[in-house]
């Protein structure tokens, strides 16, 4: 844990349950984005809506949390690793926010998408397969930030470029796609928003990924370069 | 005890006699001399050995206990005796704890013990397979925050005996868990998960098979009916036996193909994950139109009656519709002819109670509990000819547990038999205040009913 035993232990429990708070919010965006690609391919209108009402519960959880983070900077003049739990919290939040932002945009393309009366998707598996990165690199960095585990974190940080080649490949083939069959543009162009939307959901995990190990060591690594990383020391 | 004692007071007895002697030989000095030299000796050993306990107490080994002779060697003997006794128990222990620890572990289903703020304590290997945990790294880490399963945190809260959630892990494809949370001791909390990834896939598997088979008989069934109705109005020329055996195909052609259509709103029924839709229902209005369809089906062989309270009902119109509509052909079809059928929708204790009542054949206790199972028949013979097609009340069942009804069913053999769906409070809505007119209509009904 990078706070200790604080004199008042509701202290403690507040910067506990904002950090719980954050992970079961970074657990509902990560449903979140599973039941958007699955919308995708399914074309289940029900889902969609759903995807659309736990954007709400998303949004509710930001404003709640970022509320908290206010309170108890308020209350208890937090210094140092405490500190610096409450600025990379609020941070980490936003980024949720708009994954969960994503995901929801990704439910409204399918719902365009099937609307238009196309049945199949071209490059839905590529789409897919990009989508369920951008899961498992969520999933893999709010594992991270439960167990404080900045190697994990420094890796997730380099996986987001697989994810970036994945939507590279998505538009290069999209491109073949459209000069082949001008009817297909639209849906196309459609897609290649839901892949970057998918894109975008990597870049914000990246972003939380940082401030995981600006939790863990103190360290500001945004627009750095991986080298500077400080190695593991044991970190808490 | 006694001993130690007695053994000091011979030691002091034999300073003090051998000094006496001592003294009366060499004078008082020498004799006063030799008491406080044998006492100072005896004080040396004593000291020696209360050294030698003190140092290995510091470091207790069983093998190291220091021997001696006398007080001290008893002492030193009852000393080894207690840390074998002390061993002893200590393995036994171990071992037991051994077993329960082994067995745990060797559980086909994940165990996480949770102390009383939901941080783990313990997990086996299942679990941590199950869950994606780390095992020792992860004592004393919330649970919730390494699970984050919508809900569970509730679930944990809350969660009582025989309520489950599913967890379908993202690192695991394709594999679905059950978790079950059973509170035990002070505040402690079991989370249990149970691998179902072939029960559910068997499911699937069979809902659908029996959706796809009620599909692919469908179509033909519609073709074949089709034909043997224009045959049967198309009487021109034909025997009066064809036309009687047209008339057994196309009635039994019909009975298939509800069959056929009551499995697939049954395995709709089932597939729907989607809670029903919530619509305010009018059952005034509900009511008047079962009683006019119950009506149409007895063709006028029984009095079939209506009454409403004007509260109104939440749920899918649709479903409970055809819920509804089921218990009321059902009553039809089990009245003899001039037996009557109530039907009534009332608030009992605040719950909607839904329920049709008949003066019909009735049904033996011991069927009861089975009724709603597909297919089953009370009376083999008797209930074919009525036309049912065996899955009406698994139908009724299934509505009405998407709604968090319960359908209650009480008869006796001979008197008539009453079926009562009961919602639960909130899905009671207070009347709305224009159909207030509702209610001399029904009460009109009531008079009816009454003459």
């Amino acid at each position: 844990m990078p706070h200790s035993e604080h004199l008042s232990k509701q202290f403690d429990s507040d910067l506990e349950d904002i950090r719980s708070r954050v992970l079961q919010m970074g657990g509902l965006v990560e449903s979140q984005i599973r039941s958007a690609i699955e919308c995708l391919s399914s074309g289940d209108y029900d889902l969609m809506a759903q995807v659309t009402d736990g954007d709400r519960q998303v949004n509710s959880y930001e404003v709640e949390i970022d509320d908290a983070c206010a309170h108890v900077i308020a209350r208890r003049q937090p210094a140092a690793s405490d500190l610096r739990l409450i600025m990379a919290v609020s941070k980490i939040v936003t980024d949720l926010e708009r994954t969960g932002d994503e995901a929801e945009k990704i439910a409204r393309m399918a719902r365009q998408i099937y609307d238009r009366g196309r049945l199949q998707i071209p490059r839905s598996a590529d789409v897919r397969h990009a989508g369920e990165l951008a899961v498992a690199m969520l999933r893999r960095v709010l594992d991270a930030m439960a167990r404080l585990d900045a190697q994990e974190a420094e890796r997730i940080i380099a996986a987001d470029a697989t994810i970036d080649g994945e939507f590279r490949g998505i538009v290069r083939q999209l491109v073949t796609y459209m000069m082949e069959d001008p009817r297909t543009i639209s849906t196309a162009l459609d897609i290649v928003w839901v892949a970057k939307a998918i894109e975008r959901i990597g870049d914000h995990i990246k972003n939380v990924a940082e401030q995981v190990i600006y939790i863990v060591h103190g360290t500001d690594v945004r627009h750095t370069t991986r080298e500077i990383v400080p190695e593991s020391d044991g970190g808490n | 005890m006694a001993s130690v004692w007695l053994a000091l007071g011979l030691r002091l007895l034999g300073i003090a006699a051998a000094s006496a002697l001592a003294g009366a030989i060499f004078g008082a000095v020498t004799g006063l001399a030799c008491a406080a030299l044998a006492l100072a000796a005896l004080l040396t050993t004593h000291t020696l050995q209360l050294a030698r306990l003190q140092r290995w107490l510091k470091a207790p080994e069983r093998r190291d206990i220091p021997d001696a002779w006398g007080a001290w060697g008893n002492v030193f003997v009852e000393l080894y005796r207690m840390l074998r006794r002390e061993h002893k128990a200590v393995t036994r222990v171990q071992g037991e704890l051994e077993i329960f620890s082994q067995a745990a572990e060797a559980s086909p289903d994940g165990l996480v013990i949770l102390d009383a703020d939901d941080r783990i304590l313990w997990s086996n290997r299942v679990a941590e397979q199950h869950l994606g945990l780390r095992g020792e790294q992860d004592v004393g880490l919330l649970l919730t925050n390494l699970v984050r399963l919508p809900g569970l945190t509730d679930l944990i809260a809350k969660g009582s005996k025989g309520t489950t959630l599913l967890h379908r892990p993202g690192e695991r494809k394709g594999m679905v868990y059950s978790i079950e949370v059973v509170r035990f001791g002070k505040d402690r909390k079991l989370l249990v998960s149970f691998d179902v990834t072939q029960i559910e896939r068997a499911e699937t598997m069979r809902r659908d098979f029996v959706a796809n088979v009620s599909h692919e008989l469908r179509t033909p069934l519609t073709v074949i009916t089709g034909f043997i109705e224009h045959l049967v109005e198309d009487t021109g020329g034909r025997e009066e036996l064809a036309r009687r055996q047209l008339l057994i195909m196309d009635d039994q052609a019909q009975r298939m193909l509800r069959l056929v259509d009551d499995l697939l709103t049954l395995s709709r029924l089932e597939g729907e994950v989607q809670s029903p839709r919530e619509e305010e229902i009018d059952l005034a209005a509900l009511v008047e139109d079962l009683r006019l369809e119950g009506l149409r089906l007895s063709n006028r062989r029984h009095a079939v009656l209506g009454m409403a309270s004007p509260d109104r009902l939440r749920g899918s119109r649709e479903e409970l519709r055809s819920a509804f509509s089921n218990l009321v052909s059902n009553a039809v079809r089990y009245t003899p002819e001039g037996g009557s059928i109530r039907i009534h929708w009332t608030i009992r204790d605040g719950r909607g109670v839904f329920s049709v009542e008949d003066t019909g054949i009735g049904i033996a206790e011991e069927h009861i509990p089975r009724l709603t199972e597909r297919f089953y028949r009370v009376d083999r013979g008797r209930s074919r000819d009525s036309g049912g097609t065996g899955l009406g009340l698994a139908i009724v069942k299934h509505v009405l547990l998407r709604h968090q009804a319960t359908l209650e069913i009480s008869s006796q053999a001979g008197l008539g038999s009453t079926f009562s769906a009961v919602f639960p409070a909130w899905r009671v809505l207070p009347p709305e205040p224009s159909s207030a007119v509702t209610q001399p209509q029904d009460s009109r009904l009531i008079t009816k009913s009454a003459s």
